[in-house]
């Protein structure tokens, strides 16, 4: 507690000087917080926008022929036989195959486009979507090619409004489907524009066989597959396992191009943390170099003060100041001009993340997003705290030992 | 109170061997006013630092009150001399941006364990050498001789058996002198063991006993008919 007020009367006494020193610890302080937090918030945004997926998914597509969107195509259709065939894969705990295409959809009093997803039991748990109401599909539903539907929750309050929709019709290309499950509202994994919960679910072999019709080179087809794996580590095993079974169905060898596509979402998540990782890195050293150069000046600051102060220094050990008392006197003074020079620069450094984040938005969207947490201020704190300890030890101890006839006797 | 026997200190100075002490034996019953006179250079300084525990003799014993303070460690020496000693310096050595009253609670900030009455046993020593009214000041408000008094109070707060006083009128006036040494005669009287060191025989006079140094020896030791009387 002494220490501390010493400290303090000795810093208020030099106070151009001992701002002028804290000015390095104060921008290393902001800027290390500010990285940190920026870097945090860009981490959030690539999470952010994974969010929703599965992460022990993967997702397989066919290659599209290049050309103008409208006129591009599957190269070669996935088929049911390579649905089946995954399903199979050791390890693999859900597998959903998909066919989709936008049809008109009539219920008594609206007539409008919506998203038809043919596909199976399975679609629900590859999506991470859950049953709000109703039932789910099962394979008696593909079996016979049943006309029932489940509903997103943006269709269903489109469609029915706030009625209870189990039990209703909905007429899709001029069929009439049964409304069996409703979903609870999802965070989608890729916002689109568009709306992530206005669709309408139906058996897949429904939908080829009574909406979209069947590719006339492949029959039973399957526009893309997605698989889920039972544990994060099970899903390298279910990639090449997928992997040689869609190129045996397509008579490719293991050195042929495939023409379809495997999408690891877990992958290619620690792909993306890992760049993050780094990218913080980069920008927290770019602080730590600065509060460096910082505790540089609050050395040279101390043995300035040291050497000024070298008659006091005298005087306190002739009245029976100890060497470690002289070494504590100007450690915690050090300290307190990083301690001070941290609270600053931490205040400055939250203001700089506001206005990252303000200055990059574009409309209401922030370009880059920030997360302030107590961590992050506390780590920066302490960043400062460390810089005073380690910059404020040489001259402190140069002080603790002095000769004390030489220092009296110190013009 | 104080014995050293056979004090020997050997500087290096430009290639030439300075011998500061050259073997002194000095002995100063408790309650003693000593006064060591010499010219410069005749060492008096230096076997002032040896008393006060600033500097080590390369041979030679210091007992003071019966410690052997040449055997002591760097921390038995800091105890020492914040319980044992009192120093008064020339240049006084103040803290300039401190009061009077912060000045002279210096050497109890360093006493362990802290005692809980510093500020009473500090306004007391200011009392005891006439600057109560002044406990507030900064150095650079008093006097030079009103300087050297918060100096003697800071010197005696710590109540030390012996006071060490190295020049201590040497940047006064002489009639500021004369009430400097008053003091320490009134303190000497009060039983407190004195050691000063001046090359001024007029301020001598003050002391019980004068000692004269030389190239680092005791060539005169006279008892001071004139005080004892």
């Amino acid at each position: 507690m002494k220490l501390l007020k010493l400290a303090f009367s000795s810093l208020l006494e030099r106070k151009m000087r001992s701002l002028l020193t804290m000015l390095g610890i104060i921008i290393g302080v902001a800027a290390v917080y500010a990285m940190l937090v920026i870097g945090n918030g860009a981490k959030d945004q690539i999470m952010d926008s994974l969010g929703g997926i599965n992460s022990r998914s993967i997702s397989l597509s066919p290659n599209w022929t290049r050309g103008r969107a409208s006129n591009r195509k599957p190269y070669r259709r996935f088929t049911e036989t390579d649905v089946e065939q995954i399903r199979g894969i050791r390890g693999a705990e859900a597998v959903s195959g998909m066919i989709n295409s936008s049809e008109s959809v009539v219920v008594p009093g609206t007539d409008s486009q919506s998203d038809i997803r043919g596909t199976d039991q399975d679609y629900l748990a590859t999506n991470d979507m859950t049953l709000s109401a109703g039932r789910n599909l099962n394979p008696e539903d593909l079996e016979f090619s049943r006309t029932v539907a489940l509903l997103g929750s943006s269709a269903s309050e489109r469609l029915f409004g706030k009625s209870y929709p189990i039990g209703a019709t909905v007429v899709i290309k001029r069929i009439p489907f049964e409304v069996v499950g409703v979903l609870e509202t999802y965070e989608a994994q890729w916002s689109r524009g568009n709306d992530e919960n206005d669709f309408i679910i139906i058996p897949r072999s429904t939908m080829r066989a009574r909406i979209s019709g069947d590719d006339w080179l492949v029959k039973n087809k399957v526009d893309n597959i997605q698989v889920v794996g039972e544990t994060t580590e099970s899903l390298t095993f279910i990639e090449t396992e997928v992997d040689s079974i869609l190129r045996r169905s397509r008579n490719l060898s293991a050195a042929d191009a495939p023409d379809f596509r495997i999408f690891n979402f877990s992958a290619n998540r620690q792909q993306q943390a890992q760049g993050q990782q780094m990218f913080t890195i980069l920008l927290a050293s770019i602080g730590v170099i600065t509060l460096i150069v910082g505790g540089v000046g609050v050395m040279n600051i101390m043995l300035v003060s040291v050497a000024e102060r070298t008659r006091e220094i005298g005087l306190r050990m002739s009245v029976g100041a100890r060497g470690s008392d002289i070494l504590l006197q100007f450690l915690v003074e050090a300290l307190v001009l990083c301690a001070i020079g941290g609270a600053i620069g931490l205040a400055i450094g939250y203001g700089a993340g506001e206005f990252v984040e303000r200055s990059s938005s574009v409309g209401n969207e922030s370009v880059l997003k920030i997360r302030h947490s107590l961590p992050t201020a506390m780590l920066a704190f302490g960043s400062a705290l460390f810089t005073g300890i380690v910059f404020g030890f040489l001259p402190a101890r140069r002080a603790s030992r002095l000769n004390p006839v030489e220092a009296l006797r110190h013009e | 109170m104080i014995v050293t026997r056979n004090l020997r200190k050997t500087y290096i100075l430009g290639g030439q061997e300075i011998h500061a002490l050259d073997g002194v034996d000095l002995t100063v019953p408790a309650g003693q006013f000593l006064a060591v006179v010499g010219a410069s250079g005749s060492g008096k300084s230096t076997l002032m630092n040896m008393l006060g525990g600033l500097d080590k003799p390369d041979t030679g014993d210091v007992e003071i009150d019966g410690q052997n303070i040449v055997k002591l460690g760097l921390r038995g020496l800091a105890r020492f001399r914040n319980e044992t000693l009192g120093f008064v310096f020339q240049s006084f050595q103040l803290l300039p941006r401190q009061s009077a009253l912060s000045n002279v609670m210096l050497p109890l900030t360093y006493r362990r364990p802290a005692p809980d009455n510093a500020k009473d046993a500090a306004q007391a020593a200011l009392t005891a050498v006439d600057l109560a009214d002044r406990m507030l000041n900064k150095p650079t408000q008093l006097s030079g001789g009103q300087q050297q008094r918060v100096a003697i109070a800071r010197a005696l707060v710590g109540q030390p058996k012996l006071l060490l006083a190295d020049e201590p009128t040497g940047a006064l006036d002489s009639k500021t002198s004369e009430n400097v040494m008053a003091l320490l005669g009134r303190l000497s009287r009060d039983g407190l063991t004195i050691v000063l060191i001046t090359h001024d025989p007029e301020v001598a006079t003050y002391a019980d006993r004068v000692v004269t140094m030389r190239d680092g020896r005791i060539v005169e030791d006279v008892m001071n008919e004139a005080v004892a009387a």
